[in-house]
């Protein structure tokens, strides 16, 4: 139903995706760079705090071997940030869409499906540089860009799914809004992002959580895939695939749901 | 003409007005199982259609529903009962410029505008250019939307709407825009809809526009239709409930204002005779005589006169401020003299309305509907259709 609007009004969706880009950084000297510079940051200080404060051995690469805490680190970041920052900023921009809402009739889901498109173009070009960094770092993850775009395509789905429900449910109650913000950090320390969650001195039933849960095992399969340089097995395969369509479809029904009464709650 | 563009069929639309707005979790939980709402019927079994090339005109109050129809017609909200099926392409003018980003170009904004509202990627290229020449805004069109006025804002917006190229148009109030340059463009693009055969439908309630336009109209009152038809008698029969506080005089004509300062009586005179008229020829030399009565003294009030057709269309509304005649105060009794020399008036029947308002027009003192009715009989020139003569002159050249 809405993916068949979706490719109705792609034009809509393809200049909306457009202005999000163009505007994020409109106003700002440093222009895109802002967008590898939020990163970085926090590579810098998780690095330092992990190698010089609680002086860990950074995790090893099996099998290519490559010990790096910093490159680790940002296989982990940096599909979880397009998940995390998708979800907010739709949820904001469906709420932010009001005046449009209540003016004109549109397919409202654009108003998701456009951040994420916007934010999967960021992480692309984040994506991009990282693997630039993981080549001169000794791991030749060239052919490994193929099974991370599938990842990624089915990690985009998942947040679809994810941004459509709390996007929709936020424009009921807005606590929505608040709640995302605390349950985004509690999912950042969820998932294997700063540790490895195969790391054996981590308490078996958390490591099962950390790596299983949805955001953990879309992690795992793309730090396998970039890091370890190995493909992840096909159960992995099996539950990102289960986790993203079933998201995917529980949101798309939530939304289509409730989007027709968004124009009188707002 | 016959062919039904638009069906709004056993309409229903009611509003849940929440006591206490309940707007976070806690709130909505704290109130479960006690209904903490009143239901609010905005739009209560409306039925209608609208035919192809027709100008339908929507009237009533504020708050009568006419905007929670025209969302309904637009697809924005969601009847509770009833439908609306809509046959042909619809464009639906509710907000000019709704999504308009303010950091994007003109450019930009064009056709992001466009496409939310439902236009292809090709159609906006191959319109991108009538666009921008219709908004005259050539030269800014690179320039961020912020940078622009609010009449160009404006005008960008309508341009962008106007050319989606719709089949049926639904226009809320939004026709007062620009300046006046522009607002004459946008009323040729609807006479050139209306020639096109397309269909428009006006919500509104500048009465003018749904006599002077509209073939059809409906009244909705409290959500209901309470009268369909003829938009002369529907707007006559609006105006007379609208002003439930107006008395009715003994001679059929109705008044309303704060009446500190009325208009007791309009009469005519031709040339020198001192006995009032009723009935005078094209051409004749015209006195109206406005006599007033004052009950406390009014500074600064603005007299007008207007001569409507007997079929609504105001032929001419003098009015004193636009000759710079504005006494400092008025007190007491008297009457104010306006001559139309050579009177421009092909026969007919005219109705004369009078209006006393403050300077600023902001208040009326007194407005006297139907104040007399004069009949214009042949005289010189003559001509055998339209309202008022222009005083031709032919020339006849051969060869």
């Amino acid at each position: 139903m809405s993916l068949r609007s979706a490719v109705a009004s792609r034009n809509l969706l393809y200049l909306l995706s457009l202005k999000e880009l163009r505007t994020r950084y409109k106003k700002s000297i440093m222009g895109w760079a802002w967008s590898l510079l939020n990163p970085l940051t926090q590579m810098v200080i998780f690095s330092i705090i992990f190698l010089k404060v609680f002086i860990q051995i950074p995790p090893t690469g099996h099998p290519s071997g490559i010990k790096n805490f910093p490159l680790f680190f940002l296989c982990g970041l940096l599909p979880f940030n397009f998940f995390s920052i998708s979800v907010g900023v739709a949820i904001g921009n469906v709420q932010g869409g009001a005046g449009l809402i209540k003016k004109v009739r549109f397919p409202h889901e654009h108003l998701v499906y456009s951040v994420v498109i916007a934010q999967f173009v960021t992480m692309l070009i984040e994506f991009s540089v990282l693997s630039v960094a993981l080549i001169i770092g000794g791991n030749m993850v060239l052919p490994w860009l193929v099974p991370l775009l599938v990842i990624l395509v089915f990690m985009t789905l998942f947040t679809t799914g994810v941004a459509l429900t709390f996007a929709a449910a936020n424009v009921f109650f807005h606590d929505v809004n608040y709640l995302w913000g605390i349950l985004a950090q509690l999912l950042f320390y969820a998932t294997p992002i700063i540790y490895d969650a195969n790391n054996p001195r981590i308490p078996r039933s958390l490591r099962l959580i950390a790596a299983h849960s949805p955001t953990g095992s879309f992690i795992t399969a793309v730090r396998n895939v970039m890091y370890d340089l190995t493909m992840p097995s096909l159960r992995d395969f099996a539950v990102i695939i289960v986790y993203s369509l079933s998201a995917f479809a529980f949101g798309t029904w939530v939304f289509t749901r409730l989007s027709p009464r968004f124009a009188e709650e707002m | 003409m016959s062919d039904v563009v638009l069906e709004v069929d056993h309409l229903t639309k009611t509003f849940r007005i929440h006591r206490e707005r309940a707007n976070s979790l806690k709130q909505r939980i704290a109130a479960k199982g006690r209904n903490r709402f009143d239901e609010f019927t905005a739009l209560q079994d409306v039925t209608f259609d609208v035919s192809e090339g027709e100008v339908f005109g929507v009237i009533g109050h504020n708050g009568s529903g006419k905007s929670t129809l025209l969302k309904c017609m637009a697809g924005i909200l969601r009847p509770n009962a009833g439908s609306v099926r809509v046959h042909r392409r619809m464009s639906a003018l509710l907000e000019l410029g709704a999504g308009f980003h303010p950091e994007l170009s003109g450019r930009e904004n064009v056709f992001l505008n466009a496409a939310i509202l439902g236009m292809g990627r090709r159609d906006i290229a191959t319109r991108f250019d009538e666009i921008v020449a219709f908004s005259g805004l050539e030269k800014f069109i690179d320039q961020p939307v912020k940078t622009y006025s609010s009449g160009m804002y404006v005008r960008l917006a309508f341009s962008v709407a106007i050319n989606v190229d719709p089949r049926l148009l639904i226009i809320d109030e939004v026709l007062a825009v620009g300046d006046v340059t522009f607002q004459k463009r946008c009323l040729e693009k609807f006479v050139e809809f209306r020639n096109d055969g397309r269909t428009i439908v006006l919500v509104t309630h500048d009465l003018a526009s749904v006599r002077n336009m509209c073939d059809r109209a409906v009244w909705l009152k409290q959500g209901q239709v309470t009268g369909e038809g003829d938009p002369k008698q529907l707007v006559e029969a609006y105006t007379e409930s609208m002003l439930g506080s107006m008395q009715h005089t003994e001679t059929g004509s109705t008044r309303r204002g704060s009446g500190e300062l009325m208009i007791n009586q309009v009469e005519m005179y031709v040339g020198d005779d001192p006995s009032p008229v009723m009935r005078f020829q094209t051409g004749d030399d015209v006195r109206f005589r406005l006599f007033y009565t004052a009950t406390k003294a009014v500074p600064r009030p603005i007299f007008s006169l207007i001569i409507d057709a007997l079929g609504g269309a105001t032929v001419s509304a003098p009015c004193s401020r636009d000759v710079g005649l504005v006494p400092d105060v008025v007190s007491g009794d008297g009457w104010i003299d306006i001559v139309m020399p050579n009177i421009s008036l092909l026969p007919g029947a005219y109705d004369v309305h009078t209006a006393v308002q403050d300077f600023n027009k902001q208040h009326e003192y007194d407005h006297l509907q139907l104040a007399a009715r004069f009949d214009v009989t042949t005289g010189k020139p003559y001509e055998s259709s339209g309202l008022v003569t222009l005083r031709p002159e032919w020339n006849f050249t051969e060869g």
